[in-house]
């Protein structure tokens, strides 16, 4: 294999790392807003990233997104609208489920409610996966638009040997990922909204003391954590097959980034999405492509080897 | 006085009545003659390949329809078949205990059809063949008939069969169609039981023995997230055909549509493929007719000259577009069932067994495979199972191979 030709393999891995990890990134940002702040393992996450994936199908041909806003924004459109049905679901179900088993109603209990946590999005993951098969059906559905099967071709660079392939759908979802993950940056540190979420997820009863009602920052960190994964899963859904069992595929991941950049780090958990689309990608250069997941793990175990806390993680967080 | 001997007469009459019921239900059983008849199917009906278990369901339930309506089981005195299913799920784990559930709560069950996945076939066999109940299976891993089982019957060829039978075929297709002899060729494909069987034996000499250079080997596991890095070597490599074999949508997606993005698709390099889920209708659905066009698709079963009538009931009474080898071979599987019990007359799982053992015909259940002959060798494998070729034509995967029941002739792409 000659120099060209190893070149634009690494730039090609590099390129696609890069679109695939942007996207990771949001879906961890959205698990780590919500661990982050209630301290709650959502082990329904993946089920949202689906719930949000068909919000998108739908309100894109429904609302014939694809002839008035054309190829490029309509998806985009539809994945932010599927993002705010979703935001609703996430506010009524902390009302009526969650809240019951986090906050302050909990602090102070063995385990801090970490069981019951636990038992409660099993069982959501459980009812949403089921529910979605009964409601939409087995067949993988996916929004067609030409993007997912064209690239944008940069080169050729070096003679007529040199090409790197942007595929258009997920340079659209990398794009929009990047932008959502600084607004929600914004938000978090520059909003009053987002003093009250850090407040309550740095000692929550002394932000009772405060004035600040915990519960409902909770439901607003819940239901944002939601859509930002809703919006990921309707990028996704751009140039990727779903069905209803397609949160399991994702939501290993998402937890494998939210610990590598360090659980409760909203910045970190983009930098461990990122992480591990391009480890996913950069591995096939000298791993066989089958063991490109087993490489994101051996990755993700060094990381936590030589700094447990992760990268963006601190150590006294709580304190 | 008078109110002991009433209740005595009432004692007279229930037990009356509990002798008549008892008689009422076990008369039909001594005389062989089960009103209604278990036959299972152990299909994943719920995760990654629901679609596919669902496909086998709307095939079974077709035919249990159509015996159940011709008047049924006619040794049993027109006993009706009822179908029973089980979920095999998206793991081996949870398909292994949908067969011991099946087998501890349906006992009178004669047989199963499944399970789709050769991994879930593996582990569902590996209960059904401790309860001595036959599975009638479509699954290719060559691995399911080869571990001495008495219980399973393989109506496919096996992976390995189909990777010996159909290249020399797909070679000398491109032989016709190019003048000249393929000589290099490119593997993609996923690491599940099938694709496994079926390379092993091209990786083994079998390319080599045609004068085929490999050039690009790469197996993924599935899910994939992304192809990139797979085509970028195809890409770089420039083999002159792709053998392409994985065994879920989502990833044939990504993979032909990666292939077009890098300017290989759309016949710029000609695909081979093997298994049903290249020809599955939602594939048309999320990739679209220009992509698929002109891809050969190597499978055990597909529909052939001759089942037009079945073709046009099938799609009438499902809504699908065509009948995919899953919903066929289900069908067929029902009939084999059927024949078992016209020639035993009892709803047995042992004689059943036998009876499918010993069958060898040429009429009713056989129409429904290529070959059309149901007989069994001693390892369970159908005799003269061979393989079917089939191609994307104008959107929908038509028969082109073997010639004598294809419903078109083929076409080697050529760009």
């Amino acid at each position: 294999m000659n120099a060209i030709v190893i070149t634009e393999n690494i730039l090609q891995a590099l390129a696609a790392g890069i679109l695939v990890g942007s996207v990771y990134g949001l879906m961890c940002v959205g698990l780590g807003l919500i661990y982050g702040v209630m301290r709650v393992i959502n082990f329904a996450q993946g089920d949202f990233l689906m719930l949000g994936m068909y919000a998108t199908l739908y309100l894109f041909g429904w609302l014939s997104l694809g002839q008035y806003l054309g190829p490029y924004l309509g998806p985009v459109v539809a994945a932010l609208l599927g993002a705010v049905i979703l935001y609703g679901f996430g506010v009524l179900l902390h009302s009526t489920l969650l809240s019951r088993v986090t906050g302050i109603r909990v602090a102070g209990t063995e385990s801090e409610g970490h069981y019951p946590q636990l038992i409660l999005t099993l069982g959501m993951s459980l009812i949403i996966a089921n529910g979605g098969l009964i409601v939409f059906g087995s067949m993988p559905q996916g929004i067609r638009t030409p993007l997912s099967a064209s690239a944008w071709e940069i080169g050729p660079l070096i003679g007529q040997d040199l090409s790197i392939f942007l595929n258009k759908a997920r340079s659209v979802a990398f794009i929009v990922s990047v932008i959502v993950a600084i607004l929600l940056y914004l938000f978090i540190s520059r909003s009053r909204t987002g003093k009250t979420l850090r407040a309550a997820a740095d000692n929550p009863e002394a932000a009772t003391y405060m004035g600040i009602n915990v519960d409902r920052a909770y439901r607003v960190a819940f239901a944002l954590g939601i859509a930002l994964t809703a919006i990921a899963g309707g990028l996704v859904a751009t140039y990727y097959p779903f069905q209803p069992y397609v949160g399991l595929e994702f939501v290993i991941i998402m937890y494998a980034g939210v610990v590598l950049g360090g659980f409760g780090s909203i910045v970190g958990a983009f930098w461990g999405g990122l992480t591990i689309g391009l480890v996913q990608q950069l591995s096939t250069l000298i791993l066989p492509v089958q063991l490109q997941n087993a490489a994101i793990f051996v990755v993700f175990l060094l990381i936590i080897l030589i700094r447990p806390e992760g990268l963006f993680g601190r150590n006294a967080e709580r304190v | 006085m008078m109110q002991f001997t009433r209740q005595v007469g009432m004692g007279r009459n229930v037990a009356a009545a509990l002798v008549a019921v008892g008689l009422a239900i076990a008369a039909p059983a001594a005389l062989g003659q089960a009103r209604e008849v278990k036959v299972g199917l152990i299909a994943p009906l719920s995760g990654p390949w629901a679609r596919q278990g669902e496909l086998m369901l709307k095939g079974a339930q077709m035919a249990i329809e159509d015996i159940n309506n011709g008047g049924g089981i006619k040794s049993m005195q027109g006993a009706k078949l009822r179908l029973v299913t089980a979920d095999a799920g998206d793991s081996t784990e949870k398909a292994k205990n949908a067969a011991q559930r099946f087998v501890a709560s349906e006992p009178d069950m004669i047989g199963a059809t499944g399970s789709w996945l050769s991994s879930f076939t593996l582990a569902v066999t590996e209960v059904t063949e401790r309860a001595e109940m036959s599975i009638l299976t479509l699954s290719y891993s060559d691995q399911i008939t080869a571990r001495g089982f008495k219980y399973v019957f393989q109506t496919s060829p096996t992976a390995g069969a189909q990777s010996v039978g159909a290249m020399p075929a797909i070679v000398e297709l491109g032989r016709a169609a190019t003048g000249q002899q393929l000589r290099t060729i490119a593997i993609v494909g996923d690491n599940t039981a099938s694709p496994v069987s079926f390379l092993k034996p091209m990786r083994e000499g079998g390319l080599e023995k045609m004068g085929i250079k490999l050039t690009v080997d790469e197996i993924f596991t599935p899910p994939l997230s992304d192809a990139t890095s797979m085509v970028q070597k195809v890409r770089s490599i420039r083999p002159e055909a792709v053998l392409f074999v994985p065994t879920n949508t989502s990833d044939s997606k990504l993979i032909l549509e990666k292939m077009n993005e890098m300017g290989l698709g759309r016949g710029r390099i000609p695909m081979i493929g093997n298994g049903a889920p290249l020809g599955m209708p939602e594939l048309l659905k999320s990739v679209g007719k220009d992509l698929m066009e002109g891809m050969l698709v190597i499978v055990a079963n597909w529909t052939q000259k001759g089942q037009e009538k079945l073709i046009a009931d099938f799609k009438k009474r499902t809504g699908e577009p065509w009948m995919t080898q899953d919903s066929l071979s289900s069908y067929g599987d029902m009939w084999i069932f059927k024949e078992a019990l016209e020639k035993t007359g009892v709803a047995d799982r042992k004689k059943i067994a036998d009876a499918i053992r010993t069958m060898d015909t040429k009429s009713g259940p056989a129409n429904f495979y290529p070959g059309g002959r149901i007989k069994f060798n001693d390892d369970g494998r159908r005799a003269g199972a061979g393989i079917m070729i089939i191609q994307w034509q104008n959107g929908e995967p038509v028969t082109v191979y073997p010639t004598d029941i294809a419903l078109a002739k083929p076409i080697w792409p050529k760009k």
